[in-house]
């Protein structure tokens, strides 16, 4: 979607591949997510980072229409998302789904183009090959009829990349996809999410590791619970925008923008532990 | 024998035997999506949740009306149902809890109502109390065409939203983020589930219901690798289970059919625990002990190996002392004689020692490199 295409005037901030408006969503009595403003414009790969609980989830299922918001608005190119189902491509956290399904890799791709069979129809050879295609672009070809249960973490999230891929849409959007994962699929992701990024895509991250924030993503958005800043990597990615979303604790990570070392073990840092 | 032949061709008897067939195949299907949906104990307040229903049905219509019945007990049922959503979404208590707390509640009103109706006394009240435990030779025919319909009804929901329940049981948030109705999907497979229930009221009772949910599906995810096959193994065991249980009460004075069909059910979901391949305990205890063993193999290979290169000599004797101060304790003998076996260490002897002594073979060197390779990342 290039950025200087003709806009339609019907449609509300179609400019940006997300937009946010005054987005408030509450569990109970305390705000999960407080008017939050926020735009990603179209093309680039983009991290959405914050301290454990700061909402970064709760703000990609509620963009996805997954949680209702009590206030506020979300637009995708200037369309609600019931309009966009189609051209989001959405990756869920990893441990969101019993990987003890009785079912193998590539059947889990094809679930990716279930949407566009419309209902009652079944996947048929020609959903087969595009599901083997999106598997080969992550290196799992191999894998394609391995039961999920018999795959690594790595594998798996490489499986539900897949089917995110296996829709061709225009946005990406992944709920943490590093967490606990190898460093050669971390290496895999980052390689095709720019690739991605350079056909034209938009990628979303919810992102847990800032080591690697500066390398890797080119706009950032620094929330807890409000946002903190948003913008190009570069002018957002500074000490003051990480202490004011992280806290005190922040000395320790890499300040910008020499590249980042390897930040000392902090308990209250630590959310790269992985999953059992 | 031909007690045998006077049992199959007994008219009750067919009816049982088919009904409970019918039950089991009906419940083992819909049971396979309810297990992976971790909602089997949904299935159990819902069953206990029709107690009060099945009395409910009783005093509206004034008459052991098996429609008024099931009717009622479909009714509690979803009314079960709704009263859980509320309270996990009202409240901080757990779906447990919330299960817990419902279908306690639910039964209880069931057996308070089941003793006043039975009190007021009446022949037709009689019957009732066989709704806790089952009472398969009550079945009518027409019962059967009732369970036949709904059979239909469930597979040729089940075939033709085949990939939307598939999606909506494996990862609900993805198929919603895809525009998918989720919320109607699941509701339709938890109708469904609660139909089978109420069918097998009457069979089985609402105490062991469940059960005929939850067996067949359990025992069937050991054996399949995929959803369509552990869905059509879940309703094959579930039919086997129900006929099995109907011929075993049939031939056996004084036993009640329900519950051994649901013994049968369970006996097969131990078996199948137990000895399915590649996810049951014994052939994972039986792969452990083979993977231990080609690691002590390997282990001895690697030992015999590094000897004869401190050595020079791809033939040397290696003495069981040396490989027992070069493992760090001795080998089993089981080891040995399996290397032996497989060609990789042959018997020798060092004169003038009278100790036994191995030397790898050719086909010894190779595997200790290759599995030596094998072990670097």
């Amino acid at each position: 979607m290039p950025v200087d295409a003709p806009l339609d005037p019907a449609l509300h901030e179609p400019q940006f591949a997300l937009h946010v408006e005054d987005l408030t969503v509450s569990y109970g009595a305390t705000p999960a997510l407080w008017d939050i403003d926020l735009d990603i414009p179209p093309g680039v790969m983009a991290a959405i980072i914050g301290p454990n609980g700061s909402g970064k989830s709760t703000l990609l299922k509620t963009a996805l229409g997954l949680v209702k918001p009590v206030a506020g608005h979300v637009r995708f190119l200037g369309f609600p998302v019931a309009q966009m189902r189609g051209r989001i491509g959405y990756v869920p956290q990893r441990q969101a789904v019993d990987w003890d399904f009785p079912t193998t890799a590539r059947d889990v791709v094809e679930m990716g183009l279930y949407r566009s069979l419309g209902w009652f129809r079944r996947p048929g050879r020609a959903a087969r090959a595009r599901a083997m295609a999106a598997l080969a672009e992550l290196g799992m070809q191999d894998y394609a009829e391995r039961q999920i249960s018999q795959l690594s973490g790595g594998q798996q999230q490489r499986v539900f990349l897949a089917r995110a891929l296996v829709q061709e849409a225009p946005i990406l959007i992944l709920d943490e996809p590093m967490a606990g994962v190898d460093a050669a699929t971390e290496a895999v992701i980052f390689d095709l999410l720019k690739r991605l990024r350079d056909q034209g895509r938009t990628v979303i991250v919810v992102h847990h590791d800032l080591t690697t924030v500066q390398s890797h993503f080119d706009w950032l958005v620094i929330m807890n619970v409000r946002v903190i800043a948003q913008g190009p990597v570069a002018q957002v990615y500074t000490p003051e925008n990480l202490r004011a979303a992280y806290g005190r604790h922040l000395a320790m990570i890499a300040a910008p923008p020499a590249p980042p070392p390897p930040a000392p073990p902090d308990p209250s840092l630590d959310e790269t532990t992985p999953l059992p | 024998m031909s007690a045998l032949i006077d049992l199959l061709t007994s008219g009750i008897v067919q009816r049982v035997a088919l009904g409970a067939a019918l039950l089991g195949a009906i419940a083992g299907m819909l049971g396979a999506f309810a297990v992976l949906r971790r909602q089997s104990l949904l299935g159990d307040a819902l069953a206990h949740a029709a107690l009060p229903g099945v009395c409910l049905g009783f005093l509206i219509a004034g008459a052991r009306d098996l429609g008024s019945i099931l009717a009622g007990a479909f009714f509690t049922g979803a009314l079960a149902a709704l009263c859980m959503m509320l309270i996990t979404r009202t409240t901080r208590l757990k779906t447990d809890a919330a299960l817990g707390i419902v279908l306690s509640v639910f039964f209880a009103v069931g057996v308070v109502l089941l003793t006043h109706v039975q009190a007021r006394g009446g022949a037709a009240s009689a019957g009732l109390g066989s709704f806790l435990f089952g009472q398969a030779a009550a079945i009518l025919p027409g019962d059967l065409w009732l369970m036949g319909g709904i059979g239909a009804l469930a597979l040729g929901l089940v075939l033709g939203l085949w990939k939307e329940m598939k999606l909506v049981s494996f990862d609900p948030d993805f198929a919603r983020a895809q525009g998918w109705p989720v919320t109607a999907i699941e509701a339709l497979m938890t109708v469904m589930v609660a139909l089978a229930i109420v069918l097998g009221l009457q069979l089985v009772g609402v105490v062991l219901m469940v059960a005929l949910l939850i067996a067949p599906a359990a025992a069937a995810r050991q054996w399949t690798r995929s959803l369509g096959g552990m869905v059509a193994v879940s309703a094959a065991i579930g039919a086997a289970s129900g006929l099995g249980g109907a011929l075993v009460s049939a031939g056996t004075r004084g036993l009640a059919t329900g519950p051994v069909v649901v013994l049968i059910a369970s006996a097969v979901v131990l078996v199948s625990l137990m000895v399915a391949p590649g996810r049951g305990v014994l052939w994972q205890a039986l792969a452990a002990r083979r993977a231990r063993a080609r690691i002590g193999e390997a282990r001895v290979l690697a030992a015999m190996q590094g000897l004869a290169q401190a050595h020079g000599d791809p033939a040397y004797a290696t003495e069981r002392g040396m490989l027992e101060t070069a493992l760090g304790g001795a080998p089993e003998p089981a080891r040995l004689t399996a290397l032996e076996k497989r060609g990789l260490i042959r018997p020798v002897t060092h004169a003038p020692e009278t100790t036994p002594h191995w030397e790898l073979t050719e086909a010894g060197h190779a595997e200790a490199t290759r599995s030596e390779k094998g072990r670097a990342p």
